[in-house]
């Protein structure tokens, strides 16, 4: 696994929760995080995931927990802000980047019910489990930085979520959801100084790299319609952004969604 | 159907056989994100747009042509009070892209209605300003026109899009 280094301080003394940390896009927000200070906890489904991440983070010199939590279940959620709280004192940050069950699909089978529901239970359902989790302690922070860097909420949408889908038409809906949580909460919270956003990332994710492995002409057809060639980095190119939106850099940006993807959606 | 969804889609009329018009139905009770319980997440969540996917569904299982899901407004503007609801209104205009992409090849149009939040009974205090700038229009504003344009002939090269009416607030 590579080895991040520890090298700034823009969130020291920041705690924050990573859900769907233990790979991809959520592995490489969690590390940027940390690389910036932050006491970043990996909420990963399973300790086998999370647990490599927490140990690299903190071999590098960060400070990282894994807490094994299922963020389809409101409880699990609630326990992790629980526990967060309880080790720290605090919580700053939440990502909400776990997402299961986005496989291809026709719009019109019926057996797209059970990825629908896990589509809905880990992606929606799980934003709002967060919210009404993290609320308290977004809330508590804003308190303590008025005007500056208070709670963060950052939600992990999709340029499906903006333009849908032909091959995972239910993907894009449960992704679009996000969105419109964001502006919500925007609204909602912005009395309160806790800022929410969304970033639409196009990154080297394990579910990408399973999809280069089924169609190998899909990573030249990704990198030839994106103006920057590449696909984008989990760590240098997402987590960056989320450093943005986490930092007191971006105070008063809140309800955007920044698309991450090279430029290849330019439709905002 | 709550009242306001079934005034929306009478107000629309009479549609050719090969059309359907679904109409997003969500409650206009405001809920802050800190107090929604899970009870409240399956009400105000995933049963309306549960309904929407499987109202495409039947339309498309019955053959028709020409689909549109009108969907407030909110989902593209977000509403304090109303992240679950604006979560369904979003959801539902997108899963429309997501529709016309996949079955566009099978000859069918689907298109969404952005429907300003007062067709809703939202309450627009809680909720917040739309935009910046005022309505620009005074009088009260009806999808009809647009969904019966949508379901013409003359609309059949239009889809996945979305037609904001909303008197001229969101521009």
């Amino acid at each position: 696994m590579d080895v991040t280094t520890h090298t700034g301080t823009r969130l020291q003394n920041r705690v924050a929760i990573v859900t769907g940390a233990g790979q991809g896009v959520g592995e490489g927000i969690a590390r940027r995080l940390a690389e910036e200070g932050a006491t970043v906890i990996l909420a990963a489904r399973r300790a086998e995931t999370g647990e490599p991440v927490a140990e690299a983070i903190r071999a590098a010199g960060g400070i990282a927990e894994c807490i094994v939590t299922d963020v389809a279940k409101g409880e699990s959620v609630q326990h992790c802000v629980d526990e967060t709280v309880r080790r720290h004192g605090r919580l700053d940050i939440v990502v909400h980047n776990a997402f299961s069950g986005a496989v291809p699909h026709l719009l019109h089978e019926a057996s797209m019910e059970k990825n629908w529901k896990l589509m809905s239970k880990t992606g929606v359902w799980a934003c709002f489990f967060c919210a009404r989790s993290a609320y308290p302690h977004l809330q508590e922070s804003s308190r303590r930085s008025p005007g500056e860097g208070g709670g963060r909420l950052i939600l992990i949408t999709s340029p499906s979520g903006v333009e849908g889908s032909a091959n995972i038409a239910l993907y894009s809906p449960a992704k679009a959801a996000e969105r419109a949580i964001a502006k919500s909460l925007a609204r909602e919270w912005g009395p309160q100084g806790i800022t929410v956003n969304c970033i639409a990332p196009v990154a080297g994710s394990p579910a990408l790299a399973i999809a280069f492995e089924r169609n190998p002409d899909l990573k030249d057809a990704i990198e030839a319609r994106t103006p920057l060639g590449r696909v984008g980095d989990i760590t240098k190119d997402i987590g960056s952004v989320a450093l943005f939106l986490a930092s007191d850099d971006s105070s008063y940006v809140t309800g955007q969604t920044i698309v991450c993807d090279g430029g290849s959606f330019l439709g905002l | 159907m709550t009242s306001r969804a079934a005034n929306i889609k009478a107000q629309i009329g009479d549609l050719p056989s090969h059309a359907r018009v679904v109409v997003v139905d969500v409650s206009d009770v405001p809920v802050m994100a800190a107090e929604l319980t899970d009870d409240k997440i399956q009400v105000l969540w995933e049963e309306p747009i549960q309904r929407v996917i499987t109202e495409l569904q039947n339309a498309h299982a019955a053959g028709c042509t020409r689909m549109v899901v009108v969907t407030p407004l909110i989902g593209m503007s977000g509403a304090a009070g109303y992240s679950a609801q604006s979560a369904v209104a979003e959801a539902a205009r997108v899963v429309v892209k997501s529709a016309a992409r996949q079955w566009g090849k099978e000859g069918i149009v689907v298109n969404a209605v952005a429907l300003e939040s007062r067709a809703y009974g939202f309450d627009e205090l809680v909720a917040g300003p739309v935009s910046i700038a005022p309505r620009a229009m005074t009088r009260d504003v009806s999808a009809k026109g647009i969904v019966q344009w949508l379901c013409s002939d003359a609309a059949g090269d239009v889809t996945g899009q979305t037609f904001i009416v909303d008197g001229g607030s969101w521009m």
